[in-house]
């Protein structure tokens, strides 16, 4: 091969490298972009009045001075569109029987879907679920909500050869020649007046719990849930994690018995996250009893077993990456064994054995399988420091699950879902960011 | 010595862990089925806000909601079908006694994507779609397009009714889609333009769009007077005949305030 | 640290004042008892790893064995009929073992691949001060917690595959093959004019030998993109979608695991060649690669471990089917995993009545657990092996 080719082979292979790179960068920002963008919008959106209303009524946030003068001016408007209502109803009424049918569905559709957008409409009975007590809390959600007012969708049959395309057919025309043909235009030009959108960040998302199953509020309990089982599983592995890693790197002679626990923590490290939840609902609740139910201690307990490999490596490097010269000085110094580990070797390996465990933290917080027979609930509120022992809770990781694919309504909420889902991303990234940190602090320290 | 501080916080909040866990509020746990779930989410809100009691509502199916009771881990377990003869059997060995309680009646509607022509199927066909016999939609009268076919989780209350009232010892076709909820199944039969499913009448909304059997439109008038076939009763169980709050949660759907709730989602109320 | 050390001095001038004395026979014994004791002690914690992993073992064999006793061995890896409900019964795991495979094989053939390309890329090619902020953005690849991939999975990616999947998987094609194909050509055409010696004829052969190869190669990627944008995915549920994201998850455990292995090999070997005339391509081939290839196995070994023993996104975007795609690569289908049919159908598992159909689950849970065990056995002495390799020589 002449020399030519080798280098285009060089560079060919340079080029296959950083494409394979790009494509792994691209891959993250595919998974992360419309995580982050959707997640956002539950914090930061354009609220309505209605979400105003709710604010004030469930959970007493906001002037009530205020609301009360834009709910004048926006009654106002919507007071026009309930009188063309009835100004219909009257005119229905009159109508014979058979004009009566054609319109009967099609006005029953127009009124839910005015209910949908605006509330209860007036001389209505107030609904029992607080999801139906409102109208639309989300500008964006509202627009859409406004689509469905003004036009209906219809799917073409009359090919039964061919799936059908969706097509909108405006409301407007199908009552042409009644007098509810105004409602439609009227409408959609004040719908800005009586739904008064403005930006906000929504802090209440994440402070908040959850109100009529995730519907409206925040997820708190979730998060909550979350950060006990995180350090629940911190407060049983961390201490046997060091003092295992102790172990292996001051005091275990080569051998089999140690080759045979070595192979054991990497094994617990392979073993598959579900077969986690297996064990811990077999040995600490059916077995151990160590609560009635699912709890948090008992999702802590399987999910500090699932991190201890973790810690334990973590440590162990962190205690190996001390210099040999401190531990050396400090036994010619006649200082025991013991007495050096504790006072020389664990404060320089503390950061490097913290950075393991903040990691492992990450991961206990984001694992879903494991907690799901032992720890979590789809609804409850958030539990108190004493309660830990004895009561489930709910959690980022599992509700995420639960909402996406089991609520009634996931179609509804996905921007509660897209929250969830970046609040445990964040929570787990910058766990590792900051353990990233105190990895570069560590280097430049022990370099001098 | 700032690490001793970070040791020395770890300590305190593990002894505050500790510490806390004198004062515990008797919670009232809920375990079973997807279907039931909206219900007794929705009683739950209303409940801790009426009686601030605290209830906790997990989703993990009917048949996993009466081991949870047997096993004496949930005080409530919601089923979308009765209890077995094996189940209460296991029930009494361990000293358990099931009680049911009638929550409200759902119809079990077939649904499709919304772009489908098709209205009617009849329970010959339905199951010769979930059995494997009918592959495409020509065949019952739709386009040219292959079925996705989409079924329950086998602890699916929805599932066993579904293969009592339709299936009738036939077996659903191994290639079927498997999801784990009511939901996930509207969420793929509305995203999916061959699927069909079956979801409870609560369940569905203009994003699916509901088959009739034959020649029935399912709705919460047909379910009542009994001409809509695929329907049945849900339930709650209970150990016994509860009192307390437990009671109280139980007989929501005898009052006002549950029967508005079970009608607002969509059920249908049996009292 | 300065603080540490100063107390650390105070220690050890204490202990070094009291071991002037003589000490007496009984106060040595007392002292290495109490050492050893506390030995004792760390051993016991340390060895609390292996009794958690014998418990494991211990509690997932016990409920898995009498589903063996009752079904025996056959129905469960022989037959595709998983219908657990029915009556009667029958357990036959074998599509369900089927579909763990495949999406594992899948995301295998995708991460591999680009991988190992990438920690060879990490090691030896881009400078340090590049690598420095690429690591962490590939481990934050791995730190996603995998319910944010399935929901990724089920929410934006089935949807998009189910409508533009035809298209989706033609540019995936165009963009992944055209610059392979082309450096191919380009590459190719070069050694097929490197005898020829005269220097005008030289070029214009090259010239032509590209031109041929260059349109043979864009026909070959027209109809392969054509053929692939025509595919109808009638669910976005499926082993495809299911593999791409298990991807991305045990591309960050290949890539750190296998570029810790590239790095063990010395920078002795690598100046060695650079030293013989190889190019950079030609090092990291022929020299460093087969130094490193044990470790990059094992790295493989462990990459592959995670995507088999991942639940939640096969739970949520696998779409669950318990049959043998037709044809049996058909990657379009939905399957159904191991893992998933645990976490699914532990609903029905009712120990209570001690029913094959609880057993069963936990004989899955065993199997997967005999696989892990193995593979990280397999892969441990591997990487042993290398580390002998690389120091005794």
């Amino acid at each position: 091969m002449n020399l030519g080719t080798r280098k285009l082979l060089d560079r060919s292979f340079t080029a296959l490298g950083i494409g394979s790179i790009i494509i792994m960068g691209l891959a993250l920002l595919v998974v992360l972009v419309p995580i982050v963008s959707n997640g956002i919008g539950a914090l930061v959106f354009r609220e309505t009045v209605e979400h105003r209303k709710l604010l004030l009524s469930e959970f007493h946030r906001g002037d009530a001075g205020d609301l009360e003068k834009e709910l004048v001016i926006s009654n106002g408007y919507r007071q026009k569109a309930f009188d063309i209502l009835a100004a219909f109803d009257r005119e229905l009424e009159q109508m014979e029987p058979e004009r009566q049918e054609v319109y009967r569905e099609s006005y029953e559709q127009v009124r839910t879907a005015l209910r949908v957008l605006l509330g209860p409409l007036p001389g209505e009975e107030l609904p029992e679920l607080t999801r139906f007590r409102y109208g639309q809390t989300r500008w964006d959600k509202a627009e859409e909500k406004l689509h469905d007012l003004l036009y209906e969708q219809k799917w073409d049959y009359s090919n039964p050869d061919v799936i059908a395309k969706p097509n909108d057919v405006s409301r407007a025309s199908i009552f042409a020649g009644t007098s509810l043909v105004r409602l439609f235009p009227y409408v959609e030009e004040n719908i800005d007046r009586m739904m008064m959108p403005q930006w906000t960040i929504y802090w209440g998302f994440i402070t908040d719990s959850s109100l009529d199953s995730h519907f409206f509020g925040g997820i708190w309990p979730e998060i909550q849930g979350t950060i006990f089982l995180a350090i629940g599983a911190m407060i049983f592995a961390f201490p046997l994690g060091v003092i295992a890693a102790i172990y292996f790197t001051e005091y275990a002679r080569e051998g089999f018995l140690n080759s045979l626990l070595r192979s054991a923590n990497s094994t617990l490290a392979g073993v598959p996250s579900i077969v986690f939840g297996l064990f811990g609902l077999a040995f600490f609740i059916n077995t151990l009893h160590v609560s009635e139910s699912k709890s948090v201690l008992a999702g802590s307990l399987t999910l500090a077993i699932m991190i201890l490999p973790t810690i334990i490596r973590a440590a162990e490097e962190a205690i190996l990456s001390v210099p040999k010269t401190y531990k050396e000085a400090s036994l010619g110094l006649g200082s025991t064994k013991w007495n050096t580990i504790m006072t020389v070797i664990l404060p320089a390996a503390l950061p490097g054995i913290l950075t393991g465990g903040v990691i492992s933290l990450g991961r206990a917080a984001g694992e879903t399988a494991p907690i799901i027979f032992t720890a979590a609930v789809s609804v409850g509120t958030a539990i108190g420091l004493g309660d830990v022992l004895s009561s489930p809770t709910p959690a980022l990781s599992w509700n995420i699950y639960n909402l996406a694919s089991e609520h009634e309504a996931a179609a509804q909420i996905r921007h509660v879902q897209y929250g969830m889902v970046l609040s445990l991303v964040m929570i787990v990234l910058l766990l590792n960011l900051s353990a990233v940190i105190l990895r570069a602090r560590i280097s430049k320290k022990l370099k001098g | 010595m700032k690490k001793y501080g970070s040791i020395c916080s770890l300590l305190l909040v593990m002894t505050l862990c500790w510490a806390g866990s004198a004062e515990a509020a008797k919670a009232i746990v809920i375990d079973g089925s997807t279907t039931v779930g909206p219900i007794a989410k929705s009683f739950a809100s209303y409940f801790m806000k009426k009686y601030q009691t605290p209830v906790t509502v997990s989703e993990s199916g009917s048949g996993n909601g009466a081991k949870s009771l047997i096993n004496g881990s949930c005080d409530i377990a919601d089923m979308s079908r009765s209890m077995k003869p094996q189940e209460i059997a296991a029930a009494k060995a361990k000293g358990i006694n099931p009680v049911a309680s009638v929550v409200a009646l759902d119809g079990l509607a077939m649904v499709v994507h919304p772009s489908n022509p098709v209205r009617n199927l009849t329970e010959s066909q339905i199951a010769d779609i979930y059995s494997g016999k009918i592959i495409n939609w020509r065949q019952v009268g739709g386009a040219s397009f292959p079925i996705v076919v989409i079924q329950r989780e086998s602890n699916s209350g929805t599932q066993e009714t579904f293969k009592e009232l339709v299936m009738k010892g036939r077996q659903v076709v191994n290639s079927a889609e498997t999801q784990a909820s009511n939901g996930s199944v509207k969420n793929r039969v509305s995203q999916t333009r061959g699927a069909i499913g079956f979801i409870g009448l609560g369940y569905t909304d203009s994003l699916v769009k509901k088959v009739s059997v034959n020649g029935v439109t399912p709705s919460a008038a047909t379910v009542n007077n009994h001409t809509y076939m695929l329907a049945r009763e849900l339930f709650m169980y209970t150990n016994g005949r509860p009192a307390g709050m437990v009671g109280r949660f139980v007989d929501l759907p005898k009052t006002l305030d549950g029967k508005r709730i079970i009608k607002e989602l969509g059920f249908i109320s049996k009292y | 640290m300065q603080n540490s050390s100063g107390m650390h001095e105070n220690e050890a001038a204490k202990s070094g004042r009291s071991s002037v004395f003589v000490v007496s026979a009984r106060k040595r014994k007392l002292q290495k008892i109490s050492q050893k004791s506390g030995e004792g002690t760390l051993l016991l914690i340390a060895s609390f790893v292996a009794i958690v992993v014998l418990f494991i073992f211990w509690f997932v064999a016990r409920d898995a064995v009498p589903y063996f006793r009752l079904r025996g061995f056959q129905e469960f890896f022989t037959s595709s009929e998983w219908y657990p409900a029915d009556e009667p019964p029958r357990f036959g795991a074998l599509a369900i073992i089927y579909g763990s495979i495949m999406v594992t094989l899948g995301s295998a053939l995708i991460a591999v691949p680009m991988g190992v390309i990438a920690s060879i890329c990490l090691s030896d090619i881009l400078p340090f001060t590049v690598r420095q902020y690429v690591k962490p953005v590939i481990e934050m690849l791995a730190a996603i917690p995998s319910v944010a991939y399935g929901f990724f999975a089920l929410v934006v990616f089935a949807p998009l595959l189910q409508n533009v999947g035809g298209p989706i998987l033609m540019w995936t094609w165009w963009v992944i093959a055209a610059p392979v194909l082309l450096l191919a050509v380009i590459v190719a055409s070069e050694l097929l004019t490197a005898p020829i010696e005269k220097e005008p004829k030289k070029k214009v052969l090259h010239l032509v030998s590209a031109l041929f190869l260059g349109s043979l190669a864009l026909l070959f990627l027209y109809f392969v993109g054509r053929h692939l944008q025509g595919l109808v995915i009638m669910s976005g549920t499926n082993a495809l979608n299911v593999s791409i994201i298990l991807s991305f998850m045990a591309l960050p455990t290949i890539v750190s695991v296998s570029e810790d292995a590239l790095q063990a090999v010395g920078r002795e070997l690598r100046e060695g060649s650079y030293a013989l005339g190889a190019t950079r391509a030609e090092t990291i081939i022929k020299t460093v690669l087969p130094a490193a290839s044990s470790g990059i196995l094992a790295a493989v070994i462990l990459g592959i471990m995670r995507a088999l023993g991942e639940t939640m996104v096969v739970w949520m975007a696998s779409g669950n089917s318990s049959h043998i795609p037709d044809p049996f690569f058909n990657y379009l289908e939905s399957i159904r995993t191991l893992t998933a049919t645990i976490a699914g159908d532990m609903g029905e598992a009712d120990q209570v009545t001690g029913s094959a159909r609880f057993h069963v689950l936990f004989a899955m849970g065993l199997l997967l657990l005999v696989v892990s065990f193995v593979s990280n056995f397999i892969s441990e002495r591997i990487v042993v092996r290398q580390r002998k390799v690389l120091s005794g020589q």
